[in-house]
């Protein structure tokens, strides 16, 4: 008896946690979605729609998915891009290498908190590293945080700058997996690097690819520290993204029923993503073990 | 490995210094005096980690950081072990159902759950506490389902042999998976207190009062409330912000690789 009640015990702690934290929550927050209220009224009556109508009807809604569409649409090919053309050239063990992938890699475990609070200075008007930069040699003074056109740039960039080093590291695996014999093939044949790259790295690193434009796709729509921090979704809503706008109006509004429904709407885009990146992982990658 | 050119490396030290200058330079900034900083002047003083370990209060934050993220990290690694062993090693009743359950928490947003978890936390009077800081944290999906991989190579003779000899499972987890998975709990373990250590988005949340700030939401509030009235303080905020990322720095630099395999080999397998 005893023995059959063993594994249970140790997934007991576990499954309970994961059930009180994670999935009750979203039951909850599809109850949450249908209701209005705002933490101090005594009860939340039932308003069925009313709270995604009102988020379809408001043009910050469609502000903040345009954004961080925007958002990702230029983020994600820029990261993947650097990301491979510089992992391309790091692949052998040699100390150089190493020493560069580990100055690289520094952003992703460094607090997010940290990094945006730096380039908020990098990219200050006044005594901000970028504009010393630039009016020395004498290209003006941008307003990076304050001008509604360069704002979301400045994002951007900052968030490439953090992610890129978890890029390199997961192409640099792909990168290694690509046996050794087809370069040397391509090499017989007088391929010229371009070529070679083109024709031999680029196809076999493919699911590397795959695997990473949907994991920075799912987190440009999760993207909320440098905005909190850099610009809280100003100048004039040009950099609102989703999870922003979700806290102002959950955290800041207090309006329960209409913050709920974008959470449900946010995780459905999401879940939805995370699905079409298993089918994918499924049925493309093929990782030797 | 062929011997190193030294043209290579000093190339690649010097564009990784490049890369990394925004950071460099914050914390040569923490060094400076504010009015140095605006006239351009140089000096050399630690007076802004004095404020802002004294005057605004970043001794305790790092205090918070350090319980918050050493709890999590510790209730984490045993309540992931602990399943990991038991999705590993038995089959039971509902057994891939849970796995499935706990893999699939790695598809799911953590933003649906903070209105509710701000509730459920309410209600149980824990906001404002380190409890409330710690228990949506404790769950672990990916470490759960990492370890149970890497406790699946393990061969399993080696159990047989101990409940031969009469072992419980738990002096099997203990005194046989326990230490045969020790780089792979380390690197979670690691894994676990970073992400910890870096969390904003539920502090901001769950905690209102001062005394409980971790160090994001410390330095966060710093930069906006603008000490300096005006002009940031800059050089004040870089020595919080410094503070802020020295810990797990120096925890990378420790075990860089250990950590980079690890989340390699999550990603591609």
């Amino acid at each position: 008896m005893l023995r059959k009640l063993t594994p249970y015990l140790f997934v007991a702690p576990l499954m309970i946690f994961i059930a009180v934290f994670t999935y009750v929550p979203i039951v909850a927050s599809l109850n949450l979605s249908v209701r209005q209220w705002n933490f101090l009224t005594p009860d939340m009556p039932f308003v069925g729609l009313r709270n995604y109508e009102e988020l379809f009807a408001s043009s910050e809604f469609w502000n903040s998915l345009w954004v961080t569409t925007v958002f990702a649409v230029l983020s994600v090919p820029l990261r993947l891009g650097a990301a491979l053309a510089i992992a391309s050239r790091l692949v052998r063990e040699t100390l150089p290498s190493r020493l560069l992938r580990g100055a690289l890699f520094l952003p992703s475990v460094t607090s997010t908190v940290s990094i945006a609070v730096v380039f908020s200075w990098v990219f200050a008007t006044d005594y901000g590293m970028m504009n010393a930069i630039l009016s020395g040699l004498g290209l003006g003074r941008p307003q990076w945080l304050q001008d509604p056109h360069l704002a979301l740039w400045v994002l951007i960039i900052v968030n490439t700058w953090r992610q890129l080093g978890y890029d390199i590291v997961i192409y640099i695996a792909g990168l290694q997996a690509i046996p050794q014999e087809l370069y040397d093939a391509a090499a017989v044949d007088g391929g010229r690097r371009f070529h070679v790259f083109r024709r031999v790295t680029m196809p076999l690193v493919m699911p590397t690819t795959y695997f990473l434009l949907v994991i920075s796709v799912i987190e440009a729509f999760q993207v909320f520290t440098i905005v909190n921090v850099m610009t809280r979704g100003g100048p004039a809503g040009a950099t609102d993204m989703l999870v922003n706008l979700l806290y102002e109006i959950g955290f800041v509004l207090f309006d329960i029923g209409r913050g709920s429904a974008l959470a449900v709407i946010l995780f459905v885009l999401l879940v939805t993503l995370a699905i079409l990146k298993s089918r994918i992982i499924g049925s493309k990658v093929h990782y030797e073990a | 490995m062929k011997p190193e050119n030294p043209i290579l490396t000093t190339l690649s030290v010097a564009a990784g210094l490049l890369f990394l200058s925004p950071v460099l330079y914050s914390v040569w900034m923490s060094f400076q005096t504010a009015d140095a900083f605006y006239t351009g002047k140089l000096v050399f003083t630690l007076d802004n980690y004095g404020r802002a370990v004294g005057e605004f209060n970043f001794a305790r934050y790092l205090v918070n950081s350090l319980i918050v993220s050493g709890l999590v990290t510790v209730l984490g690694i045993t309540v992931a072990t602990l399943a990991a062993f038991a999705f590993a090693r038995f089959t039971f009743r509902g057994g891939d159902l849970m796995f499935g359950a706990t893999v699939a928490t790695l598809m799911i947003p953590s933003h649906i759950s903070l209105i509710p978890n701000y509730l459920t936390l309410a209600k149980a009077g824990l906001l404002d506490t380190y409890a409330g800081l710690i228990l949506p944290a404790i769950s672990n999906g990916f470490a759960a389902f990492f370890l149970r991989q890497y406790i699946r190579g393990i061969p399993k003779a080696l159990d047989e042999a101990a409940y031969m000899d009469g072992a419980t499972p738990l002096t099997v987890l203990w005194r046989i998976i326990v230490p045969l998975s020790r780089p792979a709990i380390a690197s979670m373990a690691l894994y676990i207190f970073i992400t910890e250590w870096n969390n904003y988005i539920w502090p901001l949340v769950a905690v209102g009062k001062q005394d409980l700030y971790t160090l994001q939401i410390g330095l966060a509030r710093l930069y906006k409330i603008n000490p300096g009235e005006g002009l940031v303080d800059w050089p004040l905020v870089m020595a919080a912000s410094t503070i802020t990322i020295l810990p797990v720095l120096i925890g990378f630099l420790l075990v860089e690789r250990h950590l980079v395999r690890g989340i390699t080999m999550g990603a591609v397998k």
